[in-house]
């Protein structure tokens, strides 16, 4: 018995590295695709893009695994959420990755155009800001800090600004004559990978205080939402198939 | 005393073979923590381990932190050594973007005991001393032939010119090109001289009077596109220690570049803050800004952030070095921040005078 839970909780901290290291791969490429999109780096796209299919191939593979933790093992308790959380973080690292490529697809197709300084300089800004979140949401995984992992949505505000603030830098610029409306519509949708890479970072350290503490920022929504049904205050749409409407989890992220 | 210690020897009954062995165990153990304590003094990394993978020993250079990079550099040497325990030698080189940013080499070598000898070498400086030797002499060459080869075309059209009007248009840029090569010879010269001069002269030098002198020089410049030089003028008593000539011209190359990479009509900020036994002097523009993979190399002989723009702004490439080795002369440094699109700040940090 002592053998086979031995097995279960290296299987369980082997589970917890890789995800660390996916981790550390998105933390890392964050500035390299920034590098891409200020110095129009076609070879280091590309290294990206390429390195996406690896990181798809990891996080099936570690997904796997959590299967394999929670059919062979039936985890309970605080055990049960960590796996049920690296599930959720692991898409979370994948789709971060993704968005990393779509930068540096964005990069390609603006390549050749210069840029405004002030342009360049947020678009540092967004990328350093995006990293330090990722970096937070990781330490907070690592040391199972749910009070550092409650402080990463103040530093996700500070993205949220800075992308608001390329937005109206981005219509200077065109309005300035000096980029093209192709570039302008490629660079707002690069803000928006950013302020989406952030999000991830928010969700991450999110799930961390659910292992920690068994909270999530949902609740606090669903609870609204239960709350008003109760007190009829959500009118509801009216539906000639279905009068029920199915009560879906999950506030704004 | 030594009657007691004697008596022991017998009730305990311990043979002298025994206590052979815990001299030789002391003996053992001594040695063990020489090579340990010899192998912490490395600055490189050295891990050993053993035929299923396990740690035996390793070295203080090889505890490697919680961030990111950490988990990166750990991830490349469980890589390296599992090539070894298969029996191939092997080597990797990762790049790690940081910040900050560094080259890591590792290798990994079978020992003969089935397990595996890893090193593990922070290669960064020699690999950015690498690019500062290949950018130096692609720079230099575009300096000093860009000028030259114009002048030799330019020689050659006049020679060919009977039309005074289109001489006389050749002519003039021709002196515009041989002005911007000797401009270049003389900053050369200057940064030799900086650096050969061994020590600085050490002298008591108004801080005061330093900003003051360097701020008249960039004057013409700076009223030429409009820009106004705040002075923020710091207290007559504050003094430094060294040479007043040097200080002004590094504080002027600063200015000179701040007036050269800001809008017309904008604001060039210049100061003096004490930083503990540092005197601050500090530039600061609101201009175009440096891009930050830029930051650490502006401080290179003729370096450029944007080799396109340098001709329209006129330097030689040199200012920088020259403000670098008059920092390092007063045993001080030069810092810079920037962000692109809101400007820089340059503090060259000299030692107060006591």
């Amino acid at each position: 018995m002592d053998s086979l839970r031995r097995t279960y909780h290296d299987e369980l901290a082997q589970a917890k590295d890789e995800l660390v290291r996916l981790a550390a791969v998105v933390t890392e490429s964050i500035p390299r695709a920034t590098a891409v999109l200020l110095d129009g780096d076609l070879e280091g796209a590309d290294y990206i893009i390429r390195g996406d299919d690896e990181i798809d191939a990891r996080a099936l593979d570690l997904e796997e695994q959590c299967y394999q933790i929670l059919a062979l093992q039936a985890p309970v308790a605080s055990e049960l959420r960590q796996v049920v959380a690296l599930m959720k973080m692991v898409a979370e690292v994948e789709r971060s990755a993704d968005l990393l490529c779509n930068i540096c697809k964005a990069a390609r197709r603006i390549y050749g155009h210069e840029l405004d300084p002030k342009l360049r300089g947020i678009i540092a800004r967004m990328g350093e800001q995006a990293q330090q979140l990722y970096d937070a949401a990781i330490e907070s995984f690592v040391e199972n800090d749910a009070a550092k992992a409650a402080a990463i949505d103040d530093m996700d505000s500070y993205l949220d600004g800075l992308q608001k603030q390329f937005v109206q830098a981005i219509f200077e610029s065109h309005a300035g004559g000096r980029i093209d409306l192709q570039v302008a519509v490629q660079l707002a949708v690069v803000a928006r990978f950013y302020e989406r890479i952030g999000d991830h970072a928010v969700n991450i350290g999110e799930r961390v205080r659910f292992v920690v503490t068994g909270w999530l920022p949902e609740h606090k929504g669903a609870a609204r939402f239960r709350n008003r049904d109760l007190t009829g205050e959500i009118p509801r749409i009216p539906s000639a198939s279905n009068s029920e409407s199915s009560a879906g989890g999950g506030g704004p992220d | 005393m030594g009657l007691l210690h004697r008596r022991r020897e017998p009730l305990n009954g311990e043979s002298p073979d025994l206590s052979d062995a815990r001299d030789e165990i002391s003996r053992v153990r001594g040695e063990l923590e020489r090579a340990q304590s010899a192998l912490d003094a490395l600055p490189i990394g050295v891990v050993l381990v053993d035929p299923r993978g396990a740690v035996l020993s390793r070295n203080h250079s090889t505890r490697v932190g919680r961030g990111h990079s950490d988990v990166l550099v750990q991830e490349a040497i469980d890589r390296q050594v599992t090539q070894a325990l298969a029996g191939r030698e092997s080597s990797a080189s990762i790049e790690l973007f940081g910040p900050p940013k560094r080259v890591i080499q590792v290798k990994a070598t079978p020992r003969n005991d089935g397990g595996a000898l890893v090193i593990i070498e922070d290669i960064s400086e020699r690999a950015r001393l690498d690019a500062v030797r290949t950018d130096f002499v692609a720079n230099i060459s575009h300096e000093l032939k860009t000028p030259v080869g114009a002048l030799a075309v330019l020689a050659e059209a006049v020679s060919e010119e009977d039309d005074l009007e289109v001489v006389h248009r050749l002519a003039n840029k021709m002196v515009d090109e041989a002005h911007r090569a000797a401009t270049s010879i003389d900053d050369l010269l200057e940064l030799s001289r900086i650096e050969l001069g061994g020590r600085a002269v050490r002298e008591p030098v108004v801080v005061h009077d330093v900003l003051r002198s360097a701020v008249i020089r960039s004057l013409a410049a700076a009223e030429q596109r409009d820009i106004r030089i705040d002075l923020d003028e710091p207290e007559p008593a504050l003094t430094v220690l060294g040479d007043r000539r040097q200080l002004v011209s590094a504080v002027s190359n600063l200015i000179d570049n701040a007036v050269k990479y800001s809008e017309q009509g904008a604001e060039v900020f210049v100061s003096a803050v004490i930083d503990g036994r540092h005197v601050g002097l500090r530039v600061e523009d609101r201009g175009v800004g440096i891009p930050t993979k830029d930051l650490d190399r502006v401080f290179e002989r003729f370096y450029r952030v944007d080799r396109a723009r340098s001709r329209d702004t006129g330097g030689t490439g040199l200012g920088l070095a020259i403000v670098r080795h008059v920092a390092t002369n007063h045993e001080g440094d030069v810092q810079v921040t920037s962000i692109e699109g809101e400007g820089s700040t340059f503090t060259l940090r000299i030692p107060v005078a006591s």
